[in-house]
């Protein structure tokens, strides 16, 4: 009762000293707006990137082909840091011939530095497929590989070769993936989903059927039943993928006219590394054709591919552990690869966005300080000025302790005020910023994240930030002598 | 009855030392209009805000009820404050963002009163010194005297034992003045200490107890029936 009748003081006290009172609340109020809206938008960001590897799976480890990774990483914001760790860890592959695979190649020596001693009329096209066949130099068998490590439940193989496709007007150099039946059937996750959004999708092996991701079906005017030739083979189109509605890279959104180049696709590769193929590449099916690994060893001339390796952990086995069982393995096969955890892939990225998130939220916190050293200035001259009210509390028996709590529910309150005022304007900003920034960091689209949490110890914060800023006022006022306080003018 | 005995108090001004009180005994009376008078630099002042707990002195005790004063910590002081004391000052010290019943409510509100009924005391307090119609206006609103009286009812909404008056019509015209004497002599009926310092030698006449002081030290002490 009595605290409640100090709270109506003070709130006469901010209301009677209005324009001094919202200034000050208006430096608190920019503090935790630039508090909230970094902090929302930066949670939004990693749990957005997040979402993607949750999508896939934490009990996903994927083999990629040796000489993935390298440089070009910057293709996907936040990913460098892990780039380079697994760029490092390849080197140090045990069992990786450097005859076989160049060392630690990269993509970009594949694009000028190897070939620089032969002839400089390299077709695009002979690139592109030059770069497949060093990239799946020595691959690995699935099924073999499932035997060999105890903790692996399933196991597939994902071949991605470039194809001439022709759909009569529109035609280009197009990557055409080949999952086997059961492959789609064990990692939908890997492939997006691989939701229809028209036709029936696969319905047996006898026939050439194709399905077309949802932006190449645009580019090349398709639709379900179309026919379509991949490398002069006839195929008809039997389903349309849903669409990922995730970046585009410039290259791809700068294609013209529909036909993608051998060029532009080489390049492509060349500058995302597969690791970036594991990250946005395979689940981004928007720009492959899919033709069932059944029909296409048929029917397509085996051409050189880059085949990803897909398996899933045994759930409650140690990620890290499997990781090491996979490196054993892959040298007991004579092949080459790196494994890269989902999981591993997903903690490192987190540090690095928490990292960033922490740098963000130390910046924003000295708005806050700011704010805060605003509000103690005010409560400090609130002190001066109300010298003489001080003493008539006191003259009225105010004891010491309640003339504190007076002064510290008035700042306090301020603090408070200017909270919920950030509060909503933070939260307001975020949700631009993040219609700005989404595209920009290849999340696509994402939403600030306002949670309880962050709406509790904003508030909680900026009271407490409003009481310590006016601890110090407050505490001089209660040590005032009632008699000297009353002689104040 | 409020009994001072040997009170001594000394404070510093810049660089001197004053010695504002040199040793005063004095017996306040319950039931009695008792009016210290002095010229300005008596300590005439000092000698109420001490008997009102509001200082304390450099040597000597307060006593009341049995109790010293002076020997209480600070909180226990605002507390007989809170129930024994209302001080009128010269300059009425209201709370200029409070309404007249604000203020009149201010010392009940300290204490965990419900606003309700602190401020159903405040409307009786300030109906006795005839202002329950401006219950709502802020002290910038009124007048000099009704100040005062608003003042008058903040120092009696708890029923105090005893009024301490500091030049209660130092800034009022006489008529005005008179009137607030009317309302502070007329508490005596009621049974309280009621100590008024002035140098008004009009005030000093109406006394039951006159008692003059000269540099911190008690020159007179007169009854009534003497004066």
């Amino acid at each position: 009762m009595m605290r409640m009748n100090l709270l109506r003081l003070a709130l006469k006290n901010i209301a009677s000293r209005r324009t001094r009172s919202w200034l000050t609340i208006l430096g608190v109020l920019v503090g935790v707006t630039a508090v909230v809206a970094l902090l929302s938008i930066g949670t939004g960001v990693q749990e957005a990137v997040l979402q993607q590897f949750e999508d896939i799976g934490y009990d996903i480890i994927l083999i990629a082909p040796m000489g993935a990774g390298g440089p070009g990483m910057g293709a996907q914001a936040g990913l460098g840091r892990a780039a380079g760790r697994f760029g490092g860890a390849m080197s140090a592959q045990p069992g990786a011939s450097s005859e076989s695979t160049g060392g630690t190649f990269s993509p970009e020596n594949l694009m000028g530095g190897s070939d620089r001693n032969e002839t400089s009329s390299t077709s695009p096209e002979d690139m592109a497929a030059r770069m497949m066949e060093r990239m799946a130099s020595s691959s690995l068998d699935a099924d073999l590989l499932l035997t060999q490590v105890p903790q692996l439940v399933e196991a597939g193989t994902l071949g991605t070769q470039i194809h001439a496709v022709d759909a009569g007007t529109k035609s280009g150099f197009l990557r055409v993936s080949t999952p086997s039946r059961d492959f789609i059937e064990s990692f939908p996750s890997v492939l997006g989903g691989f939701e229809m959004a028209a036709g029936s999708g696969f319905t047996n092996t006898t026939e050439n059927q194709v399905i077309v991701g949802g932006r190449s079906a645009e580019l090349l005017e398709l639709s379900v039943g179309d026919s379509i030739t991949i490398s002069d083979v006839p195929f008809t189109v039997v389903g349309i993928l849903e669409s990922r509605d995730t970046a585009t890279s410039e290259e791809e959104a700068d294609t013209e006219g529909g036909t993608l180049s051998g060029e532009g696709l080489a390049q492509n590769l060349g500058t995302t590394g597969s690791t970036d193929l594991v990250l946005s590449g395979l689940t981004n099916t928007d720009d492959s054709l899919f033709v069932l690994y059944e029909r296409a060893s048929e029917v397509l001339a085996s051409r050189t591919m880059l085949s990803v390796t897909i398996t899933r952990v045994e759930q409650g086995a140690s990620i890290s552990e499997t990781v090491d069982a996979i490196n054993v393995a892959i040298g007991q096969q004579e092949a080459t690869g790196t494994p890269i955890s989902i999981q591993e892939v997903a903690d490192e990225i987190q540090g690095t966005l928490g990292l960033i998130e922490t740098v963000l939220a130390s910046i924003a916190a000295v708005a806050l300080v700011v704010g805060g050293v605003g509000l103690m200035n005010t409560m400090y001259t609130a002190v001066l000025e109300r010298t003489r009210e001080i003493g008539i509390l006191k003259s009225v028996g105010a004891r010491d302790g309640q003339v504190m709590t007076l002064f510290l529910i008035d700042s306090g309150l301020m603090g408070l005020i200017g909270g919920i005022l950030g509060l909503i304007l933070g939260s307001v900003l975020s949700l631009f910023g993040t219609r700005l920034l989404g595209p920009s960091l290849g999340v696509g689209s994402f939403a600030p994240v306002i949670d309880a949490w962050l709406i509790g110890s904003v508030l909680a914060l900026s009271f407490v930030l409003g009481a310590l800023s006016g601890a110090w006022p407050a505490w001089r006022a209660s040590r005032l002598n009632p008699v000297d306080a009353l002689a104040a003018e | 009855m409020l009994a001072l005995n040997d009170l001594h108090k000394m404070y510093r001004m810049g660089e001197t030392e004053v010695r504002a009180l040199r040793g005063v005994s004095l017996d306040v009376p319950p039931a009695q209009f008792t009016v210290i008078m002095g010229h300005s630099g008596s300590g005439k002042s000092t000698l109420m805000h001490l008997a009102g707990s509001l200082d304390v002195p450099t040597s000597g005790q307060v006593e009341y009820g049995g109790r010293d004063l002076t020997a209480l910590s600070s909180r226990a002081r605002a507390d007989f404050r809170f129930s024994e004391v209302g001080f009128v000052f010269q300059k009425y010290n209201l709370v200029g963002n409070l309404s007249s019943a604000e203020n009149v409510a201010l010392p009940l509100l300290l204490r965990a009163v419900p606003l309700k009924s602190a401020h159903a005391k405040a409307r009786d307090a300030l109906a006795m010194v005839g202002l329950e119609n401006r219950a709502t206006h802020r002290p910038s609103k009124l007048s000099g005297g009704e100040q005062q009286r608003v003042a008058i009812a903040r120092a009696l909404v708890n029923d105090p034992a005893m009024i301490l008056a500091d030049e209660p019509t130092g800034n009022l015209d006489t008529a005005t003045g008179e009137r607030i004497l009317d309302l502070l002599r007329g508490l005596v009926v009621r049974d309280k200490i009621v100590l008024v310092v002035t140098h008004n030698p009009e005030i000093a006449q109406t006394a039951d107890l006159l008692v003059r002081l000269r540099d911190g030290r008690i020159a007179s002490e007169t009854p009534r029936e003497v004066a």
